[in-house]
């Protein structure tokens, strides 16, 4: 999962990318309206947390741009103005949650859970496939019931899919919501996650569509 | 009409004027009018008298008598007492004759030369006398000699005519006078009034506005005054948009208050948080602190840059609708169904923030602890009183686990959180309580029919 942070202050911006990343998401930040602006617009982010006060370029107003330009993921607005009047302004402004400062970062990291999983179509906080089930609240993973002990490269692998089961999910795709910006993109690293996962699930649910990318069988064999 | 008014002290002054020279008028036309009255009786007088005494003293130059008048000059000579009368009486008794009119009879005219009465300009004397019957006359004496020769025997000619008939004309006119001016003083003191009150009526029309305002029916004073009042109107609607700047500039400056200080005790807190030694914990509770006074206290002052700003109405169902769509949006997961119940003509009489607030917290309270369903109810109930008293009663119920008795004392109190484990500050609903106090409003918890909380606002209608 891919996060952008978008927020003016240094000091809150470290602690949520470290927050974030700790979690087991990829964070993209940027620090003014401009930059976050252009990154929301231009990368496929799985969610953006976005202050409203940025210099150069108020957070609704990014926001509403982005909407403009149909770029959906979800944004949850992160503000000091608590009123409701911001709150409903912020929301009509195409934004799905909205986190009033000071907050708990337990509860940040609630809603960005939250709305990744309703991004992705998941209504509970517990996601199953076939004999695998995620717990978005503890990152944890278990196949029949039994963890399975996972590096975070490994799970960030394994979340997105489970987010996105039941489809075809290419490795570009992959690359572009597991990596940071910066970050060397060769789709070869893909290929090894996904062989150190096969090795590290008792039942074989990783399929490889050839050509296309790799989906997550229901009714997987078990592998020998 | 109270004594300390301005339709009092210009009624007041109007009346006086007109009750002090009514009087004065109608004593100087009165005046007039008699002199005028008599001036031209003795004018008849004098006439009468030089004809008879050219008549029967003229044509006498060769007689030793005077003649009797050859004209009757008035019919009213003839007729005994009737108050007209002449007479010549020689002023030498033994040497001449006298005449009289046939009306006098026996009775003697006397002669205001012998009670020593100055003639005037044209040689004859006034007098008023009595009559026969005790009637007032006034007479004229002329003094003559027999064919105006001098030297020949001088004669006294007396006329008199009956001065009650004068004294009665007189009265007549006074009385007429008097009721006519009476009528026109009534007039005068009712026109003053109708003056007055039609005068005043924009006064009527101001106090009718700057109640409309402060009932919130109007922000601001609205229609045609009359050029004295208009820079009135216009220098109160000045007051009122820099009142209402005033209070625009404070919620800005106490926003970028928050905005200021939220950052901060947000970065200082997740520092905190981070560390696991016992001054972490402390600043995160020092923090947690800092972050409910800050908010108590912008609250605060939000509310006291409020006070005393007048003429705000704000109809509920705007407010609701964004309200509604923003909660069900934010807990969208949960499926929470609000059901608002609102009349159309709902309108809260106070700043939209404030009912923003109040119904925001409460509802968003509601949709954190229901199972599914939350209901928003809106009433007016009719008043017979005027509608400065009318009531708005807002229910928000929901049909989570609810609060026992003990419980639903204790809340709302010190913003204290019953339940660390659902989300929010805490503060909702002591917000909530003081928002609708300083409104003169109310705020009770209750146990809803769904089974979970239920907060009833009581708040001032529009």
């Amino acid at each position: 999962m891919r996060v952008l942070v978008v927020e003016d202050d240094k000091d809150l911006n470290r602690q949520l990318v470290s927050a974030l990343g700790d979690a087991g998401y990829a964070v993209d930040t940027a620090f003014d309206g401009e930059e976050g602006y252009f990154l929301g617009d231009t990368e496929p982010y799985d969610i953006v947390i976005l202050d409203i006060g940025l210099p150069k370029m108020d957070g609704i107003s990014i926001l509403e741009q982005w909407r403009r330009s149909d770029r959906k993921m979800p944004v949850i607005l992160l503000t000091a103005r608590d009123r409701w009047s911001d709150k409903v302004q912020g929301m009509d402004a195409g934004a799905d949650d909205y986190v009033a400062k000071p907050f708990h970062m337990e509860e940040l990291l609630a809603r960005v859970r939250a709305q990744v999983r309703r991004a992705s179509g998941h209504a509970k906080s517990e996601i199953e496939c076939g004999p695998l089930r995620l717990d978005t609240k503890s990152a944890r993973v278990t196949c029949n019931g039994q963890q399975i002990k996972l590096t975070s490269h490994e799970y960030r692998l394994l979340a997105y899919m489970m987010h996105h089961n039941g489809r075809v999910v290419s490795r570009t795709e992959l690359v572009e919501h597991l990596y940071e910006q910066d970050f060397d993109r060769d789709s070869n690293t893909i290929e090894v996650f996904i062989g150190r996962l096969r090795k590290k699930i008792p039942v074989d649910v990783i399929e490889t569509v050839r050509g296309l990318g790799y989906r997550l069988s229901e009714n997987p064999a078990p592998t020998a | 009409m109270r004594f300390n008014s301005l339709a009092f002290r210009l009624f007041a002054t109007a009346a006086a004027w007109t009750l002090l020279v009514l009087p004065i008028a109608g004593f100087i036309i009165y005046q007039l009018y008699r002199d005028d009255v008599q001036a031209s009786f003795d004018g008849q007088l004098l006439k009468l008298v030089n004809a008879i005494t050219v008549d029967s003293m003229g044509s006498a130059a060769q007689e030793a008598h005077p003649l009797p008048p050859s004209n009757l000059y008035e019919p009213l000579f003839e007729v005994t007492h009737s108050g007209w009368y002449w007479q010549i009486t020689p002023l030498q008794p033994a040497s001449g004759r006298k005449l009289v009119s046939p009306s006098l009879a026996t009775w003697t005219l006397p002669s205001p030369a012998a009670k020593s009465v100055v003639p005037d300009l044209s040689g004859a004397r006034w007098l008023n006398a009595k009559g026969p019957k005790g009637e007032p006359l006034r007479l004229v004496e002329v003094i003559d000699s027999l064919g105006h020769e001098p030297g020949k025997p001088r004669y006294s000619i007396v006329v008199a005519g009956p001065q009650d008939w004068l004294d009665h004309l007189v009265s007549n006119f006074r009385y007429r006078l008097t009721t006519a001016l009476a009528l026109a003083g009534l007039g005068l003191v009712a026109v003053t009034l109708f003056q007055v009150r039609f005068g005043l009526l924009p006064l009527r029309q101001i106090e009718g506005g700057l109640a409309a305002i402060r009932s919130g029916a109007a922000s601001t004073l609205d229609g045609d005054l009359p050029a004295e009042i208009e820079p009135l109107q216009s220098e109160l609607n000045a007051l009122i948009r820099s009142n209402q700047a005033i209070v625009d500039r404070a919620r800005t400056q106490v926003g970028n208050l928050a905005h200021a200080l939220k950052t901060p005790l947000a970065v200082i807190a997740n520092e905190a948080r981070t560390d696991k030694t016992g001054l972490g914990d402390k600043v995160v509770e020092q923090a947690e602190i800092m972050k409910d006074s800050v908010t108590r206290y912008l609250d605060r002052a939000r509310m006291a840059a409020r006070a005393g700003v007048i003429g705000r109405v704000t109809p509920v169902g705007p407010v609701v609708e964004p309200l509604v769509r923003v909660l069900q949006k934010i807990h969208q997961d949960k499926g929470v169904v609000i059901t608002v119940d609102c009349p159309p003509d709902a309108r809260f009489s106070g700043e939209k923030q404030d009912l923003e607030e109040m119904l925001g917290n409460l509802l968003d309270n509601a949709c954190k602890w229901s199972q599914r369903e939350v209901v928003l109810k809106v009433e007016v109930p009719a008043t017979t009183s005027r509608a400065k008293n009318r009531r708005l009663l807002i229910t928000v119920a929901d049909d989570g686990p609810g609060l026992n008795e003990e419980e639903r004392k204790r809340i709302g109190k010190r913003g204290l959180r019953l339940d660390e484990t659902k989300p929010g500050s805490g503060l909702g609903l002591s917000i909530v309580l003081e928002l609708a106090n300083s409104y003169g409003g109310s705020c009770e918890l209750a146990r809803a029919s769904q089974g979970g909380l239920q907060v009833r606002l009581n708040l001032p209608a529009a």
